[in-house]
């Protein structure tokens, strides 16, 4: 397939895994400001921590020292400058989608249009704020459908391994972010023992279901975080979306002839990362600390993204292009005089 | 799909033409009407269609009419008018009544297009070779030579089957005396077909039931047709022919046209930027590597095409693209240079290039047409600005064009300033009264001027797909169709045989 078109997909399948993971996670900061009432600041603000550590957060909002929740739930969900806001997710989704539509299929492009159309109305945000729980999940449904057609019309050929590589890594940065973000706070925080706000991690990932199945006990810190990094079957988990986004790069790699420098790094990095996930140990991690476990992954994540990119979605610039160009062209010449 | 039912064989009992309109106070004015012969009277071939129409309220015609739309917008069917910018995005109006064509008005159509397009083929194939036509007396030679569209780098290059046009659209209108002709060739990246597609896939949802009353001829075999061309037309040591789609991208207005065909034809649709050239072959950009690319169906304009040979400021194009394509090393459809005989002015010489070429009578009549360059038809011109339509000679889409009789004087005395200044640059033809249909405009019907495009394919043989995009002006009383000027579109049928006959 066209480079460019195995990276606008993979783009594609990135922004729409990221559209269910913002849109859950602002409903669950929604339920939780809900529960908490009208208690002003005795669980502190359930928004700014959603903006990350502080170099991540944009600059407007930086330099206040309390921004509002209206300011951040608007960032994060409708800000058209926050490339990673709701509705940005969205729009960036359809339009990489629009660019390769010949090659997804009719069924793919035609939800995500309608998704992205619906988004349009310009009384969306009054509309969110009549109905949030109704808002929330038009969208996430909408996002998990396009999944399912994913699924379910393509061919499973490399064009879907790349919309299957782009989701899990997605979904597994996704995950740590949401363990850093929430989960160190809790850690080091008064409230380690809150179990809410514990369960409202699981359900920022929509695994609270899933763990109460998978273990059958209480919410527990160290299990809500094994399960959430290390547990091997459930589809959310950031052990079991490296694996399957390794899966996804060994069947892309299986089918090449030769591979690329950054090919194969790519594979290296990513199956080693697989790796280190399924032979840790939940204790371990909790000891030698959990946020600067989260940021080696995230960042070796990013590592990946960048060797996928570089090994399949880039053309590596050929030496000596032009200067075959310059030799058909004394071809031509040579041709034309001997007429 | 086409009805089972034929000729006399309507489950439905035809109603009789005659005093039952959907519409009574409709009047067809003083044009040729499609549909009506007079007010109050329906053409026989509309009649059934006519009985549908009177069954429906003007709610329900609303309601089909918003559906249709929305199927359109969900679709993406959608073009950006001249700069596109995100939201920037429009549908193509659809009307919901179909323009009927009889079976038998449709052979003359198409033999006549056929004659055409040969002689066209003709022409450039002399045009490239040796110019027998340009001391022939037919044309003046300065008229092809300085035309844009002409190529001199293509002289002597034999493209594969000796075809040029492999992809043809050519514009035709009808008088008030009924009578069809050919207002335009576009011959080198004509656009449209998609809607052709789209608008019966649209009517066929929304209004299924008009279908059973008619035997329509199917038209979804265009893209296969397409494709056996672009196979047939392979480097000759091509083995399995790997053929692709060049695109200007997602901001051309009719990207969704180039999606829609690439994938109806299984093929990759590639940018500019995918594509490279190396050792006189182009290749592709792909996941695995390189891939060797065989013929390219290109929907960039010839000075796009090769930075290197044509506009060194386009990135639409492929370095190198062009002597690669001399040396027949990779097929282009269409062939580079054909614009020298979609050139205005030289289609005012195309019924003499039929008698030239074939010894044929031209079947589809040109629209008579005034030359600037010639000194007569200058005074007539200049002195007749408010009863003649200007055109610019290379411009397209409905710019660069004056509607005398619509125009203000400020406008008219501007043109006369441009055509002094340019006479090589523009022709001028009379108003014509082109044929109007009935169309629904928010609340009741109105008749619209239309024209229409049918396409014609050109590989081992000629093949005309069966109607064609009907385009509606869609602003009472303009003359302008095009879409990018807000013209609407209506489906097309060509009557398999004439109902009742």
């Amino acid at each position: 397939m066209l480079c460019r078109v195995a990276e606008d997909l993979f783009w594609t399948s990135r922004y729409v895994e990221r559209a269910i993971a913002v849109s859950r996670l602002s409903e669950v900061t929604w339920h939780l400001e809900l529960d908490a009432g009208d208690v002003e600041d005795e669980h502190g603000d359930f928004w700014a921590p959603l903006l990350g550590p502080a170099d991540e957060a944009p600059t407007r909002l930086r330099g206040d020292e309390h921004p509002s929740p209206d300011e951040v739930r608007h960032y994060l969900i409708f800000d058209g400058q926050n490339p990673s806001s709701l509705v940005s997710c969205v729009r960036q989704a359809r339009s990489a989608a629009r660019g390769v539509r010949e090659s997804i299929s009719s069924e793919m492009w035609e939800h995500l249009n309608t998704l992205y159309l619906s988004l349009v109305d310009p009384d969306l945000a009054a509309q969110a704020e009549d109905n949030p729980h109704g808002f929330y999940k038009r969208i996430r449904e909408g996002a998990q459908f396009f999944q399912g057609l994913t699924d379910s019309t393509l061919a499973h050929d490399e064009v879907w391994h790349f919309t299957g590589l782009g989701k899990y890594l997605e979904r597994a940065d996704n995950v740590a972010r949401v363990l850093s973000l929430q989960a160190h706070l809790l850690l080091t925080g008064e409230h380690g023992d809150d179990l809410v706000r514990w369960l409202a991690v699981l359900r920022s990932c929509g695994s609270a279901e899933a763990y109460a199945r998978y273990y059958s006990l209480r919410v527990e810190p160290a299990r809500v975080v094994e399960f959430l990094l290390l547990n091997p079957i459930f589809p959310q988990s950031v052990r079991f979306s490296l694996g399957a986004a390794w899966e996804a790069l060994r069947a892309i790699g299986a089918s090449q002839g030769i591979s690329h420098d950054s090919a194969t790094r790519a594979s290296r990095a990513l199956g080693m990362l697989s790796a280190q996930l399924e032979h840790a140990a939940v204790d371990e991690v909790l000891e030698d600390g959990l946020q600067p476990y989260l940021t080696s992954i995230r960042n070796q994540i990013a590592e990946i993204s960048e060797h996928v990119t570089r090994g399949y979605l880039r053309d590596e610039p050929r030496p000596g292009r032009l200067v075959a160009v310059a030799r058909a062209a004394m071809i031509m010449a040579a041709q034309q005089q001997q007429q | 799909m086409t009805s089972n039912t034929g000729v006399g064989q309507a489950h439905v009992p035809l109603p009789a033409p005659g005093p039952q309109t959907p519409a009574p106070d409709y009047d067809p004015g003083p044009f040729w009407d499609e549909m009506f012969e007079g007010p109050g009277r329906v053409r026989s071939h509309y009649a059934a269609l006519a009985g549908r129409l009177a069954t429906l309220s003007p709610d329900e015609v609303a309601r089909r009419q918003q559906t249709a739309e929305l199927s359109f917008q969900v679709r993406g069917i959608t073009f950006a008018v001249n700069q596109g910018t995100e939201g920037v995005e429009k549908i193509m109006p659809f009307d919901l009544i179909p323009r009927l064509l009889r079976a038998e008005e449709w052979r003359q159509i198409e033999r006549g297009l056929e004659q055409r397009i040969r002689a066209l083929n003709l022409f450039l194939a002399d045009v490239y070779h040796e110019q027998r036509i340009l001391t022939s007396g037919i044309i003046p030679p300065e008229l092809v030579l300085g035309a844009r569209g002409y190529r001199r780098e293509f002289h002597n290059v034999n493209p594969p089957l000796g075809v040029y046009t492999h992809i043809v659209g050519s514009d035709l209108v009808r008088d008030g005396s009924g009578q069809f002709h050919v207002l335009e060739d576009n011959l080198r990246t004509p656009s449209g077909v998609s809607y052709v597609v789209e608008n019966r896939r649209v009517l066929k949802r929304t209004w299924p039931r008009i279908f059973e009353d008619y035997d329509v001829r199917p038209i979804e075999g265009y893209p296969q047709d397409l494709l056996d061309i672009l196979h047939a037309i392979a480097p000759a040591n091509a083995e399995d022919p790997t053929v692709v789609l060049l695109t200007p991208g997602a901001y051309n207005s009719a990207y969704f046209e180039h999606a829609f065909l690439a994938k109806a034809m299984g093929i990759e649709m590639v940018q500019g930027s995918d594509l490279f050239v190396d050792d006189a072959c182009v290749f592709m950009r792909t996941t695995r590597g390189r891939r060797r690319v065989d013929v390219i169906y290109r929907r960039v304009d010839d000075d796009f095409l090769d930075p290197l040979t044509f506009r060194p400021d386009s990135l639409l194009g492929v370095p190198g693209l062009v002597p690669t394509y001399r040396l027949g090393r990779v097929s282009l459809a269409n062939a580079i240079g054909t614009g020298v005989a979609d050139d205005k002015a030289i289609y005012a010489y195309v019924p003499r290039f039929i008698s030239y070429y074939l010894g044929e009578e031209p079947i589809l009549p040109n629209v008579q047409t005034f030359l600037p360059t010639e000194p007569a038809d200058l005074r007539y011109i200049l002195e007749h600005l408010d009863e003649l339509v200007v055109k610019s000679v290379n411009e397209s889409g409905g710019y660069g064009m004056l509607i005398g009789p619509h125009a203000a004087k400020e406008e008219r005395d501007e043109y006369r300033a441009r055509i002094l200044a340019d006479p090589r640059g523009f022709i001028a033809q009379p108003t014509l009264a082109l044929s109007r249909h009935p169309c629904w405009t928010s609340d009741h019907f109105e008749g619209r001027h239309i024209d229409l495009r049918p396409f014609v394919l050109f590989g081992r043989e000629v093949r005309v797909t069966p109607g064609g995009l009907t385009r509606v002006a869609l602003r009472g009383g303009s003359l302008v169709v095009n879409s990018s000027q807000g013209g609407g579109g209506k489906d097309t049928w060509v009557l398999a045989e004439d109902p009742g006959a």
